[in-house]
Order: C-alpha cells, then sequence, then structure tokens
C-alpha cells in the first residue's frame, strides 16, 4: 500500500531503455526516503496506434511492469467519451517509452499538513529551465 | 525491433490525474483555472466567463437570478464545447445541470 503520492512518469526512447544508471540513483532515492520507484513498464506503440509491452529493464525484480500494466492498461478503445488521459496522449505511435510509477514518499507529511490546515489544491506545475536559471542555488 | 521476452498488447486505459496535493480543478488540462472556476461557480450577479466562444448574454449587475437567454446561451456553450470534444458527454451533462 502506497503513503505518498504517485507520479506517472512517460519517458521516451528511442531503443528500450531504462539504464543502470537511473535504476541505481531510484534505489539510492528510495534508501533515502525520497522516492520509490512502484513499478516501471516499458511499452512500444505501433504505427498503427496499438500498445504493447516489452521485456523488463534488466536488473528488475521478477514480475516487473504488471502492476504498470495493470493500472494503465485494460482500458477500452470504445469509448471516446471517456475522459482522463491515458498513454495515448503521451506516445506517438511508433513510440518507445518507460513510464514509471513513481511514489513521492517525502510528500506525504506534506500533503497531510496541508490537509490539516484546510488547503486545497489550486494548481501544480514544475518551472521551465529558464525560470528555475533565476533562482539562487541553495 | 522485437525481443526476446514476452509482448503482450496493452489497451491504455483513461486515468483519473490528481495533483500531489489534491484533486487541482482542471478536466484534464483542457480548462484554463478561470474557465473550471467559471464552469464550477454560479455567478448569480455577473455573467460568468466563457469557456468557448458563445453569443453575448450580460445580465444587470442587480438581476439576482439567471436571465433566460442567459442561460440559453451558457448552453449554447457547452454544447460547442461537447460538439468540438473538449467536454465528454458525461461532463456535458454534469455541467448543464449545474446552469439549468
Amino acid at each position: 500500500m502506497t503513503t505518498g503520492p504517485v507520479q506517472v512518469l512517460v519517458v521516451g526512447f528511442d531503443e528500450p531503455s531504462f539504464s543502470g544508471q537511473v535504476m541505481a540513483e531510484l534505489e539510492r532515492l528510495r534508501e533515502a526516503g525520497v522516492v520509490r520507484l512502484v513499478d516501471v513498464l516499458l511499452v512500444r506503440r505501433d504505427e498503427d496506434g496499438s500498445f504493447e509491452t516489452l521485456p523488463a529493464p534488466p536488473g528488475s525484480p521478477p514480475g516487473s511492469g504488471t502492476l504498470a500494466a495493470d493500472i494503465l492498461g485494460a482500458g477500452s478503445a470504445a469509448d471516446p467519451d471517456e475522459a482522463g488521459w491515458s498513454l495515448a496522449d503521451a506516445v506517438e505511435p511508433g513510440g518507445i517509452a518507460a513510464v514509471a510509477l513513481l511514489e513521492h514518499t517525502w510528500a506525504t507529511q506534506l500533503v497531510d499538513a496541508i490537509g490539516a490546515a484546510g488547503g486545497r489544491s489550486l494548481g501544480e506545475g514544475w518551472l521551465a529551465a529558464e525560470d528555475r536559471a533565476r533562482i539562487p542555488a541553495g | 525491433m522485437r525481443h526476446g521476452g514476452p509482448v503482450v498488447v496493452l489497451v491504455p486505459r483513461q486515468l483519473r490525474m490528481t495533483g500531489m496535493t489534491g484533486d487541482v480543478p482542471y478536466y484534464g488540462g483542457r480548462f484554463t483555472p478561470a474557465q473550471a472556476y467559471a464552469a464550477s461557480h454560479r455567478r448569480p450577479t455577473a455573467p460568468a466567463p466563457r469557456p468557448a466562444p458563445a453569443p453575448p448574454a450580460p445580465s444587470p449587475a442587480s438581476t439576482p437570478q439567471r436571465e433566460p437567454h442567459e442561460t440559453a446561451g451558457t448552453l449554447d456553450a457547452l454544447a460547442h464545447l461537447r460538439d468540438s470534444g473538449v467536454l465528454s458527454s458525461a461532463e456535458y451533462d454534469e455541467l448543464r445541470a449545474r446552469v439549468q
């Protein structure tokens, strides 16, 4: 069971990859209690628009990708009225992507504190590089 | 490019996305904050911001209730959003119920 917000991170690649370096960094973050990689799934979108899963990245534990496929898949392509976001919004036909479910364990207490204070989310986003450059280094 | 492992067809599911600190009142990023606010708040003393071009239907600032022609204009705007694919049928029905 997760405790923190879970981010869906979709990263495109020219070749199926989620390198050992990325996995090592995620492991470091997990040990630090910052981020936990819940699951990672490699997918390819064919030119006809259909998706298929690819073998898990090297070093992944057995069963990797199963949970992510369960959460992201099992949809119905026949309901265009269904609202929301799907992988089809992110991966172009012919594309390959790694889809990671990242639990932001660091945020658990912050989210709880915001809720306890009666705060409600009005907007979220990430600053672009040009605006990050205006922030003095901490 | 094929790999030796098993390949499974995946049919993407529509997910309801939320922000880290809770539900952000956007409709999947298709509304601006102002449009989302207008869609979820009735403003009896002034015309609400329109999410799409529609015939203007201003009402007097002292009028406490929506004028019939204002409601019609809002419904036309909602129908336009639905027809142009911005709103789903379910979202259209929900917003229409708030207007009427």
